[in-house]
């Protein structure tokens, strides 16, 4: 969808509303069902799209709140559009509390928490159909931190000037991809061999400062755990205009492998509409892998069960397994197999268990790597 | 090794040095466990002579302890009941084990004859005094007056300062300790809530009573039929152990062995003792006297009676308080907004016999919700043979039941695996003839399986009753959150329309006209509903299984002869007119100070304060219906 085209289609979508209106009809507001069961996964396509089930919302005395809000933040929204204002989801719950205290007609509106915005503002992407940075709302996006001594990044300014980043010049300083990725170009100065997605960012500085982007032709990205949108749409990006092979090197456990790394290369459920542009189909797990652990007799330890977030971690594998399309289909059935193992085996490995191999050499966990790439120990 | 020398002890010798055992582990535990004791001993007497009883109980502070932090308190129990011979006296507080209800399977408070004499042991123990008590029966001319002490080496009670006296009541029991102690008042321990407890599972008392400085305090009964107790019923043979089985053919010496056997249990018929027979039990035995059997014999008979299966004990020995007594009981827990009271059929569970009782209420200033909007928990009222239990509530199988119900199911808010939240009280009541205690105080009952689940059944028929109600209050608040929402609403979402559409001030006009008349129509059916909810509470309300109390005016509150007792606090009003409290001074707040106080509620959202609202939501919602509908109009 482009984002041109986002004002008149809301205006169009408010005059249908007011006509149902004026004939005493319920109007009703459709927006796409984002949830597991509404995801199909075509392995050609390359992530999770959604289906045909649409969430209705018709006026009546229950939803009328929630349509008046969802009205009401989507003028804010449309008058930044116009603009060219950009707001955080932060940001714009306090203007909308401000333009509750000016206008004390709106109070009605008025938001209590912070999630209670958020959630109308994702109603009316899901309505639009659109993500949430066409309508100028940026998330405070964190990690993507990237080094490398060959790549070039333009990026389009909003006055449509240029700004030119040459990686390779910012020394240890990483570069941080914006939250719209697709305002920026990338290009290799030289060979670039493949890209590397650290999850833990404090490994990839380590690896950064011990020399790997010196000895190897390649990006090295730090993920920060659950992939954010910058880094999903940076990690697009560099797949589709770079075309060089990425590689996830994270921790083995269910969590890593559905939240983070399903995240990366096929998108979420949640954010169906959008997966399109935020997701890099053909990055591959390159580790820890089940068979690393008896190969590089690394340090792994039992999954404690009694800690809510891990066994939550091992519930949601053994529903991913059952429902979600993409560890069901059967070109992912590597991926699906590591799930088993977890589930079976009830243990986890760190990344940094890398370090355990030989722990006076600080470039092991490198070695390990390229050599994983070498012999094409991923899937 | 040198030789030990092997001693042996009297009772009293061990209880006095494990008084913990039996309730007096603390100081607090030490007044309440006195004052425990006296009661339970003076209703049971009541109920055995069939008198009405009259309690004046009184509590105060006479002086610093002799125990490190606590003071002397002086406990005062009295009674309108037949009174106790004076020759028993000496044996009733005095001496350990002796008992008049032991072993009987009756369902008195008191069952073992520990408690009284502990009590005497703690006061003579912390004060060096035992108990003085003043009985008079109604053959006796004068009261007699003495001070019962416990000889501990010898485990007798021993009389002192015996003298007669003149007395106003014509029969009946004064006892008084003075022991350390220390008072607590409020709370899960505390004496006041012993004494709301104590009136809730005794409809038929009259208790009169003073705690510390406060001035006298009255708790009428509610009805005037004392409860009839239950004969004991014979043993279950499945109940009893090889020796005890043996040990009851004694008292039938010459009879044969069949007419023990069909005597002696309950539920051994002549087809029983057929099925014994074909379970491997010598027919020559059915006729053999009982003082010609020998222990293979006995085992021979055992073991086929184990192996046969005969229908479960009998229910009869199980009392109840009824669920028209108690519904005007739990009256008095304080201003009641609406409740439903549950009486289970006796039920067998673990082989003994059992019947639960239940009230759920809500109280109108029921427990107020925390600053951060959060309702507390509800109070848990637990009864053992209709005595509170007030310590120890956590492993109690009612507590067990109460955690296990889903509440949320019947409109209460509840986090996971705890007591439902909101202004409620939760009375259970248990009463058996045989109660599994865990421990000899008697302060939490065994959870076993089957007694959680017929507790559980108990709380879920009330839950489901009431849920009648909350639903009805549900669709009261809906009804005022829809009318809110049109008159709220529908302006701004159609001038937000306007504005992006930059429509004209026609369609302005045309589309509020629209969507008033839409939303109309939500209302209508809302009201409908609604409707339907009242007259379901009303079917309810008539069959008796759910009782809401209705406001009345303030004259009709003024209890009858309250001049008289002008002195004293009246914490009820006469319940036998089953009359409602009074409702508060300017409990009627205007319209709009009760719409700033909807306003000032917390969201919806949080369970706890949703509660709360409904309340104010159900007094807002009557008054704003008329302006709405002509609104609407």
């Amino acid at each position: 969808m482009k984002e041109e085209s986002l004002p008149k289609i809301s205006k169009d979508l408010c005059s249908r509303l007011l006509s149902d209106l004026e004939a005493a009809k319920r109007p009703v507001l459709e927006a796409v069902k984002c949830s597991l069961d509404n995801s199909f996964y075509n392995p050609k396509v390359g992530f999770l799209t959604p289906g045909k089930k649409m969430v209705r919302t018709e006026l009546n005395v229950s939803s009328v709140q929630k349509m008046s809000r969802a009205i009401f933040l989507l003028e804010i929204l449309l008058r930044n559009v116009e603009t060219g204002a950009v707001n955080t989801k932060r940001e714009l719950y306090y203007m909308a509390k401000g333009e509750v205290k000016h206008s004390p007609e709106l109070k009605p509106l008025d938001f209590q928490d912070q999630s209670e915005s958020d959630s109308v503002i994702d109603f009316i992407c899901e309505m639009l159909e659109c993500y949430r940075e066409e309508l100028n709302c940026y998330a405070n996006d964190r990690g993507g931190q990237t080094y490398s001594n060959q790549l070039v990044v333009t990026e389009t300014l909003p006055d449509g000037g240029r700004a030119v980043v040459d990686l390779g010049s910012l020394g240890t300083t990483p570069f941080q991809p914006k939250n719209r990725p697709q305002s920026l170009q990338l290009k290799a100065k030289s060979r670039i061999d493949f890209c590397l997605i650290v999850e833990s960012e404090g490994t990839a500085n380590t690896f950064v400062a011990n020399g790997f982007c010196k000895r190897h032709r390649a990006i090295l990205m730090g993920a920060q755990g659950v992939p954010s949108n910058a880094v999903r749409g940076w990690a697009k990006l560099i797949q589709d205009q770079l075309k060089v092979p990425i590689y996830f090197f994270g921790d083995l456990d269910a969590y890593t492998m559905q939240n983070i790394f399903r995240t990366l290369k096929a998108g979420s459920a949640a954010s169906l509409i959008r997966n399109s542009d935020f997701s890099a189909p053909d990055v591959k797990f390159l580790g820890v892998l089940p068979e690393d652990i008896k190969k590089y007799d690394l340090f792994d330890y039992p999954v404690k069960e009694s800690d809510p977030g891990e066994a939550r971690a091992l519930k949601k594998a053994v529903d991913a397994l059952k429902n979600d399309p993409f560890f069901k289909d059967r070109r992912n059935k590597g991926l699906a197999e590591i799930l088993h193992w977890l589930l079976k085996n009830k243990r986890r490995c760190e990344q940094q268990s890398y370090f355990t191999v030989n722990s006076r050499d600080p470039q092991m966990p490198e070695k390990i790597i390229v050599e994983k790439i070498k012999k094409k120990n991923y899937i | 090794m040198a030789k030990q020398k092997i001693t042996t002890s009297s009772t009293a010798e061990y209880f006095s040095k494990n008084l913990q055992q039996v309730g007096f582990s603390s100081p607090t535990k030490a007044v309440l466990t006195t004052l425990k004791e006296a009661v339970d001993n003076s209703l049971d007497a009541c109920e055995d002579a069939e008198i009405l009883p009259e309690l004046s109980i009184s509590v105060e502070k006479i002086g610093a302890g002799t125990l490190k932090n606590t003071d002397l308190v002086k406990i005062r129990v009295e009674d309108n009941g037949p009174g106790i011979e004076v020759d028993d006296l000496s044996k009733v507080f005095g001496e350990y084990l002796a008992s008049s209800k032991f072993g009987r399977g009756r369902c008195s408070r008191g069952q073992q004859g520990i408690g009284i004499s502990a009590a005497t042991t703690w006061a003579q123990l912390t004060s060096a005094k035992g108990v003085t008590v003043i009985t008079r029966t109604p053959k006796m001319r004068q009261a007699v007056s003495a001070l019962v002490e416990v000889d501990i080496k010898n485990n007798k009670g021993v009389l002192k300062d015996k003298k007669t006296l003149s007395w106003d009541r014509p029969h009946g029991v004064s006892v008084e300790f003075v022991i350390d102690g220390r008072i607590q008042l409020n709370g899960e321990g505390g004496l006041l809530t012993y004494m709301t407890g104590t009136a809730l599972v005794n409809p038929h008392v009259n208790l009169k009573f003073k705690v510390l400085d406060q001035p006298w305090q009255t708790i009428k009964r509610v009805t005037d039929r004392a409860p009839d107790v239950p004969e004991a019923t014979e043993p279950h043979p499945h109940t009893m152990k090889l020796g005890e089985f043996i040990a009851h053919s004694h008292l039938f010496g010459r009879s044969t062995a069949a007419t023990w056997l069909k005597k002696g249990f309950s539920r051994i018929t002549d087809n029983a003792i057929g099925e014994f027979v074909k379970n491997g039990m010598n027919k020559k035995l059915t006729d053999t006297s009982v003082d010609k059997l020998n222990e293979a014999n006995f085992k021979d008979i055992f073991a086929a009676i184990q192996k046969t299966e005969l229908m479960s004990p009998s229910t009869r020995s199980v009392m109840t308080i009824g669920e028209e007594a108690f519904s005007k009981s739990v009256r008095r827990l304080g201003e009641v907004d609406f409740f439903a009271v549950v009486t289970r059929k006796p039920t067998i569970c673990d082989y003994k016999p059992v019947a639960v009782e239940v009230a759920v209420a809500r109280l109108k200033d029921g427990n107020a919700p925390s600053q951060d909007g959060e309702a507390p928990p509800s109070s848990v009222l637990r009864f053992a043979n209709r005595v509170p239990l007030q310590f120890d509530k956590s492993a109690c199988a009612m507590t067990k039941a109460v955690e296990t119900v889903n509440w949320r199911a019947y409109g209460l808010a509840q986090p996971r695996d705890s007591v439902p939240m909101g202004p409620y009280v939760i009375a259970i009541s248990l009463v058996s003839p045989f109660i599994k205690f865990k421990n000899a105080s008697k302060e939490t009952v065994d959870a076993s399986d089957e007694l959680v689940e017929e507790i559980r059944r108990a709380l879920m028929q009330a839950g489901q009753r009431l849920s009648r109600h909350i639903r009805k209050e549900h669709r009261e608040a809906d009804l005022e959150e829809k009318l809110q929402h049109i008159e709220q609403f529908c302006p701004i979402l159609v001038d937000c329309l306007c504005r992006i559409t930059s429509a004209p001030a026609t369609r302005k006009k045309k589309a509020t006209e629209g969507i008033i008349k839409l939303l109309g129509r939500d209302v209508n059916a809302a009201k409908k509903q609604l409707t339907e909810a009242v007259k379901e509470v009303k079917d309810h309300e008539a069959r008796g299984k759910i009782q809401i109390i209705k406001k009345e005016s303030a004259e009709d509150q003024t209890p009858a002869g309250s001049e008289a007792e002008a002195s004293e606090a009246e914490l009820t009003v006469d319940a036998n007119t089953a009359e409602a409290p009074a409702p508060k001074k300017g409990a009627k707040a205007s319209k709009k100070e009760k719409g700033a106080e909807k306003e000032k509620a917390a969201p919806k959202e949080k369970a706890a304060a949703k509660e709360k609202t409904l309340v104010k939501a159900k007094k807002v919602a009557k008054g704003k219906e008329k302006t709405k509908e002509e609104e609407l109009a």
